[in-house]
Formats: C-alpha cells, structure tokens, sequence
C-alpha cells in the first residue's frame, strides 16, 4: 500500500513554505517520524517528519519548490508490501466481462426505459466500500497552493471563457491559484487575484511603485564577480525595509541615559542571575523602560488602519527583539514584557535568541510584536536610525554605553552613557512626541526606581 | 457604383474567414468593405470545397450502404444515376448556402465589392471590378484569401482530363478509369466519390502511407476498406510523366515497385494546397510572407504591417475552414480593441471518408516527434453495440492523457461520424477535462459517442464493457 505524505498545517496563516531540503531518496527506507523534508516558511525552518514507516517511492516535490498545506511531498510504500505496486485505481477495479450478445440484449432493455426512470434507479445505490487507494490527484481537492511546477507543462486549468476572463483583466493565469475542483480555476478566482494585486498596489507593498526599475548593470566588465543568490530571509527582509521605507515618513530622535546607577545595580545581581542559570544583561531593563514609555505614550503602541482613517491602539506589549542571525536578521517576539519580572525577561531572551540563531523558533514566536528593539551595543557605534518595522510605529536603536565626562556641580564625573535613538513613523507620531517618548526612556533607565512609580 | 470607398475595415476574401472576420467587425459597430473575386461569396469551402464534396460524400455513402444492406437481408436493384441531376442538387445546396452569406452581409451592412483587390498601400486597397477600378481607404484591412490546389508544373496545362479538386468536384462525367495522384484527405474523399459513383480508382502517393500525418493506426481501418475498392494503391510511389493520348492521359510511374504505364479517362492531382498570397501587392505593405508563401501573423493575426491582420489558410497550417473563422473573430476583435487571442489548445482535423477520421489536439505521431509523454487508452468499437448495428465494427476511439494530471492530450477517432464525433475531446482539451471527468459523465447508450466515454474508462480502469487485463507498472 502507498501513503501520500502530505505537508501537514503548520499553523494560521501559513498558506505556503518553501521547501529547502530534502533528506531522502526514492528507494530510501523511512520509519515513522524519520526527518525526510525540511522546508521554510517566511522565517523559520520546519523539518517535516515520515507519517508511515516504508521504502520512499516518488518524491513530488523539489528544491525551491512553493507547498501548500495538503500538498503532496513524496509517497512512501508501506514496509512488507511489495507485492502491490499499482499506483493507480487501475488494479482494484474487478475483472469486467466481456461484450457479449447476452449483455447487448440487456442494454437494449434497459435503453427502452424512460430515462427519469433509468437515472432515480440508478441513484440511491450506496458507494461501494471503497479500498485504501492511493489516488494521486484524485483524493479530495487539495486546498490552495498545490504546486503547479509538478504538473509538468500543463497549461493552468481554466476554460476557454476564464481565459478569455483572465486576457480582459490582464491577470497572468500562471500566477493565479484555482480553488475550483481539482485546482482548476473559477472566474472568482481570477477576479480575487485582481483584487490582491490592486490591494497590493495601492498599499505600495509591491514595491517601486512609481520610482524607476534599476538598470541592469554588468559589473564584471571591470572585475571579477560573484552572484550569490539571496535566502528567503534575506529576500523578506529587503521587501519589509523597502516597504516600510517608502510607506512610512521617518523620523529618528537621539537620545542617552546616564546609566551608572543601574549598570552597579546589573553587576550585583548578576551573581543572582547565574545561580539561576541565566545571564542578566541591559536589555531586560530596557525593555521594562520601553513598556513604560509606551504605557505613558499609547500612541507609540499602535498600528495605523490600513485606510489611514484610524490608529488601532494595542493593549498588549509583546516586544520584538531583533537578532542578527547567520542567514540574516530575525525578529522573535517577547510576549507580555509588562507581565514579567526582569529575571524572567532575561531568560525568555536567552533561549529566544539562541533557539533564532539556530533557527528552532515556531513562525508564531516571529509575530505579533508592538514594538521593536534593535540593540547594537554588542557591535559599537554611537548612534544609528532603525528603519520601522512596520505595521508598528516605532523601533528603538540602542547602541553602546561608554564612560563619558558628565558636567555636574560645577566638575566633571564620568558617568556611564547609553546613547539610543528611536526612529518612528510621523504619521502617527508628531516630533515632540517622540522628544518625550526618548526623554521618558532616557528618565527610566537613569533611575531605575522610577519604574515602580 | 463609387470609384472611392472609406473602410474602418477591408476584408479581402470572402471565404469562412472572410465573411466571419467581416460579419464580427460588423458587429462590433465597424463599418466594413468585404472584398472577393467571386459573385459567390463564401469562397473556396462553400463554392469547391467542404460543402459540394460532403453532398457528393453523401451520395457516395447512399449508394455504398444499398449495396452494404444485402448482407442485412435487403437487395435493392442497380442505382441508376442521373449524374446531371446530382450535379445540380450539389450545386443547389452551394447556391443555397452561398445566398444566404449575401443576404447576411446585406442585414449588417457589410458593403461587398466583387473584384480582385490588391494592396496599393498599408491603407489602400484597388479591387479591378467590372466597372473598372475602385480604390478602397481602410484603417484596418484582415487578409482571407485563402488557398487553391497545388500543381505540377511539368504536367500538361490545358488539358481537361486533368483534375485538381475544384474540377473533379463539378462532376463533369464519370470517368471509367480515375487516378487519383495524392492520398491527402482531398485525394481520397474524391477517390471514394468517384469510386461510388462507379469509376474504377487508382491512387498514387510518394509517401509510404495514405493520409501521411495522421496516425498510422487511425488509416489502417480506411486503408483495409479502400484497398477493397479501389483498382490500385501505389504507394512510395510518384507520377513522373503524363502523355495526353486520344484515348486518355497516359501516365507513367517511378517508385519502389515497377508500375507499368498505363492509360485513364482522368487524373485528379491532389498533392496538397498553395496559399494565395502571391498578386496582392503585398510588396507595397509591410506584411511579411515566409519561404512556404503563408503571411506570417503573430497570436493576435497581425501581420508585421500594424494596419494589416491574416487569417485562414494564407495566415498558416492547418488550412481548415473552423481554423480560418476562429481566427476571423480574434482579428475582428482585435483591431475592435478587445483582449482577444488566438487561445486554441486544439484543433479538430476530419477526413470525410468512409470510415471517417478525425482527431484533435495531441496525435501520437506529433507525441513521438516532439518527444511528448503521454499514455494511451483506446476502446474498440467492436464492442460498442450501436456501431454493430450500423454493421460497422473496424473503427475505434483513442485517447492521450498527460501521464501526471491525466488531463485529455489529444483524441483520434476512425468510423462512421468520427468528425461529429472528435467535438467532445476537442471540449475536454479546452476544459482541461481528465480521464475521469469524461468517465463519469454519463453518455447516452446506446451511442457511437459512449466509445469515448468507454475510451477514458480504459484509462481509469473502470470499463465494464470489454475486458483489459491488469496494467503491469
């Protein structure tokens, strides 16, 4: 018997993965859970594990490949079931007699009957049981995305009156993805691909909209190069920035904490935070800050409506940190910062980022954030303006805090200073808003007493 | 009549893609001038071609099946023939047909000029009528003017014992000894007329098959019952020499098997069709024309010249008439300004012959050149009751499906009403209907058209209706 595996539901919103890798062979030997495909999603990497122990018989995907839910990736041979290699529905179908002169006469009769007769006698038989048959293409319509490029050179699956639907609205029928029956598709579903398409341009996601496409340029005639191809993380990236940089009107404000005080109070604790297995950093206390700022500033834990009527304000403060990742940058999110004691934050940040740099963490863990923090002070530098992950309103960009020479009471101190800056979206929020907003923060780390006021 | 005509719209030939392409504009709100040689509009398919061969097919199939029905138990007499008055019932049904093109232009206003017109300019056309000349000024001209029947240029010219297609189908008489030079669908068609109508018909053709193109498989069962009928078949054979006599054409032969000479009454040389593109002054437009004399368009029939479309036969293979009228909506059309395309995935081809053939999209002859995966299911009609109560059981209906989405490639069918009967596949190619879309749609019994359904169900493995072992995979 052959089993299909299938990619299984791998959470909301997630209409398609990309498959990166593939572990097996067809021939290979699999048991239950055996790692045997490995794809990505926008920012995770998932592995896919064998449903039935057998011998891999066809592997219908490839490399690079787009998979929906339900999709089809290999068929596996169940173990000790050799002797069966139809893959189709053709060996199940019992020996049919042949045409006979008897059978003719009986078809005659039966011609003879009115044909409302012949069909409701013909209806009510129940479905004969049927056997467990692998029935690529034939089981229940896959939903979505089944991946055209399996289907060799076929032509989409559209009548000659879709197609001419598709060549009036200039909608490219390769592109759009049929929900009729076996995935062929209905005018809905060119019209919804319109619709997606205008939305996207209107929302200026689509990217370029209105600025002229880059010329190409053949670099290698004045040396050699090297063309790398990008990752999806990379890819995305470059989408989100671009779509953020050209949505939303920029504005960064700098700033800087004297953070002497506290850096003492990290340093006494630390011991603490290694008896618990942890390592207590600035970051938590930054963000305990930031949560404030936004509790005092509502407007800079919000996103903008997409028709720019409304600000949807968010009563929850989930913080996105971004980690600088070897396929690129990643942004897990801290859920319910406000909810959490500084120890607690701490460890939920260590197994973050590192299960991020091992690229272990769930696509829900790369959701959902009101707020961003970018932290370089690891690296250096003074002070950089973050670009806004969007639909957020604001990032925050901390950098390195050094020993600086503080005037105060008439003589210099040295003081530890943490330069920051906060770069936010200017629809939403006004200069001096954001002048308050870093002068808040600035306030809360300087003394850290403050934020139990 | 005006020397000067404007035209949103020149359409030159009046043919079925003529007239369609002239009647669509038309309706489309265009004012369109259509422009052909003949008084007789409907050009070469209505006047000499499709139409009077099918009637004259007909008598030919009236005439085989009294003589078929003896072995039913019924004996009719010796048909006596009124060759006259078959002629003028063949030319009834053409005139019929032709007059109601007229009276169709003349209900959408569509201006018909009879001339021979030539293109003077990518916007101006002359047509040479009666009346001297008339110049017409269009924005957009659509090019139909067809095809004639190739010739050999070494064979005698004005000789009237020799044939092509639009001669053999005036039915002048009934030659004692026809030979038939080109076993293509028009050599054969007009074979099997004449040979109902009691000719004693050779045919010669230099490729090693009747019918070279189509499936091999397809022409075995009409290449069994010819052979039964007609004097000779020379195959991988040619004429190299044609003598007129006194007493006939004497024809002499080259090939793999000695041919003797010999004398017939008549020769009908059927060695395929040449497009008219030559004389229409295309030199004085931008219209490209390729090595083969076809104009060359692109999806949308527009030819180089951005004033100018073509379409039917002139405009490429195959020369067909449905081909000729689908595209004369796509060029109508465009030139209306909608999305129109030439979107076609398959175009029925039928031979008239007794069995018929017919296939649509995907042959395995084209699979195997292009090296196209397909597999293949075919269900004999030997076991579909209603052929055998036709008394004919040689034909049979083969399928091509895509071996991943079991989609419908290509159709073949050979018996009687094969071309009524390819329609369907042609629909299930458009559709993209499967193997199982055409199994479980429930066709009418008892019918030929169950054959196809019966066809998809071998592929599906659940025929009942004959027996297929087991596939082996």
């Amino acid at each position: 018997m052959i089993e299909e595996l299938k990619l299984p539901e791998l959470g909301e919103g997630i209409d398609s993965v990309e498959i990166s890798e593939i572990r097996v062979k067809a021939g290979d030997t699999v048991n239950v859970d055996d790692v045997v495909l490995v794809v990505e999603t926008e920012k995770a990497t998932m592995e896919i594990p064998a449903t039935s122990a057998g011998t891999v018989k066809d592997i219908k995907v490839k490399v690079g490949d787009a998979v929906g839910p339900g999709g089809v990736l290999m068929t596996v041979e169940a173990a000790g079931d050799s002797a069966s290699k139809s893959e189709s529905s053709q060996e199940e179908q019992s020996p049919a007699k042949s045409a006979s002169s008897d059978e003719t006469a009986d078809e005659t009769s039966a011609d003879e009957k009115p044909a409302s007769e012949e069909a409701s006698s013909k209806k009510p038989q129940p479905k004969p049981e049927r056997p467990a048959v692998p029935q690529p293409e034939k089981g229940e319509p896959t939903p979505e995305l089944e991946p055209r490029k399996s289907t060799g050179n076929a032509p989409p699956l559209a009548s000659p009156a879709i197609r001419k639907f598709a060549r009036e609205l200039g909608a490219d029928l390769e592109r759009v993805s049929g929900t009729g029956p076996k995935n062929r598709i209905l005018k809905s579903d060119v019209e919804a691909y319109i619709k997606q398409q205008v939305t996207r341009a209107q929302s200026g996601a689509g990217g370029g909209v209105g600025i002229p496409q880059a010329p190409e340029i053949d670099f290698s005639q004045w040396g050699e190069i090297e063309t790398i191809g990008l990752n999806k993380i990379r890819r995305l990236t470059g989408q989100n920035m671009q779509q953020s940089w050209q949505v939303a009107p920029h504005v960064t404000q700098f700033e800087e904490a004297d953070i002497t005080a506290l850096e003492a109070f990290r340093k006494s604790e630390k011991a603490a935070a290694e008896a618990r297995g942890t390592k207590l950093t600035i970051l938590p206390f930054i963000m305990k800050a930031v949560v404030a700022a936004l509790k005092a500033f509502p407007d800079a834990n919000a996103s903008l409506d997409p028709s720019g009527e409304s600000l949807i304000r968010k009563k929850y403060y989930h913080l996105g940190i971004a980690v600088d990742t070897e396929q690129g940058l990643m942004v897990p999110v801290v859920r319910d910062v406000d909810k959490k004691s500084i120890m607690e934050l701490a460890e939920e940040l260590a197994d973050l980022s590192e299960r991020t740099r091992e690229r272990k963490v769930t696509p829900a863990e790369l959701k959902g954030a009101s707020f961003t923090i970018s932290s370089l002070g690891g690296i250096g530098g003074t002070y950089f303006t973050p670009i806004v992950n969007t639909p957020e309103v604001a990032i925050l960009g901390v950098s390195r805090a050094a020993m600086k020479p503080i005037w105060r009471d008439g003589e210099f101190v040295p003081r530890l200073i943490l330069p920051f800056s906060l770069s936010y979206d200017h629809r939403v929020i006004d200069g001096a808003a954001g002048a308050r907003f870093t002068k808040f923060v600035s306030d809360m780390l300087s003394d850290i007493r403050r934020l139990l006021l | 009549m005006s020397k000067n005509i404007k035209a949103e719209i020149a359409v030159l030939g009046a043919g079925p893609g003529g007239y369609a392409a002239a009647f669509r504009a038309a309706d489309l709100g265009k004012q369109v001038v259509l422009v052909d040689k003949d008084a007789s509009l409907g050009g070469v398919c209505l006047n000499r071609g499709c139409i009077p061969s099918k009637a004259l097919l007909h008598v030919a199939r009236v005439l085989e099946e009294s003589q078929e029905v003896a072995d039913f138990g019924i004996t009719f007499g010796k048909p006596k023939l009124d060759v006259d008055k078959i002629r003028e019932w063949k030319n009834g049904i053409v005139s019929r047909l032709t007059r109601g093109i007229g009276q169709m232009a003349k209900a959408r206003k569509v201006q018909v000029v009879q001339g021979v017109g030539k293109f003077t300019s990518s916007t101006e056309m002359a047509v040479e009528t009666d009346d001297g000349t008339v110049k017409i000024e269009f924005e957009n001209a659509i090019i139909a003017s067809g095809s004639r029947p190739a010739t050999i240029p070494s064979f005698p010219v004005d000789d009237k014992r020799l044939l092509n297609s639009t001669g053999a189908l005036d039915l002048a008489d009934v030659p004692k000894r026809l030979l038939v030079i080109g076993a293509g669908y028009i050599g054969l068609e007009m074979g099997t007329v004449y040979q109902a109508l009691g000719s004693k018909v050779s045919v010669v053709e230099f490729m090693e098959n009747l019918l070279p193109g189509a499936d091999a498989d397809l022409v075995r069962p009409l290449a069994k019952r010819l052979k039964a009928r007609f004097e000779n078949i020379w195959l991988k054979t040619k004429v190299s020499k044609i003598e007129p006599q006194k007493n006939g054409l004497k024809v002499h032969f080259e090939g793999e098997k000695k041919v003797e000479p010999q004398v017939f009454d008549k020769v009908l040389v059927a060695v395929g069709r040449k497009p008219n593109s030559e004389n229409l002054g295309l030199e004085n437009t931008h219209v490209n024309v390729t090595d083969r004399g076809f104009i060359e368009v692109n999806e949308y029939q527009r030819t180089a010249d951005e004033h100018i479309l073509a379409i039917g036969d002139v405009a490429g293979d195959p020369m067909l008439a449905h081909k000729a009228t689908y595209e004369a909506k796509v060029a109508a059309e465009v030139i209306a300004g909608l999305p129109a395309k030439f979107d076609a995935r398959a175009i029925p081809a039928v031979i008239f012959t007794d069995p018929e053939i017919a296939w649509a999209g995907l042959t395995e002859t084209e699979a195997k050149a292009k090296d196209i995966p397909y597999e293949k299911s075919q269900f004999p009609w030997a076991a579909s009751g209603r052929a055998l109560a036709l008394g004919r059981e040689d034909g049979f209906t083969k399928m091509l499906f895509d071996p991943e989405t079991h989609r419908v490639l290509g159709i073949g069918i050979v018996g009687p009403n094969a071309g009524d009967l390819i329609s369907e596949g042609a629909l299930a190619i458009e559709m993209g209907a499967d193997a199982e879309d055409i199994g479980l749609t429930i066709h009418p019994h008892p019918t030929l058209s169950e054959t196809v359904m019966n066809a998809a169900e071998v592929f599906t493995g659940t025929v009942t209706d004959i027996y297929v072992p087991k596939k082996k995979k």
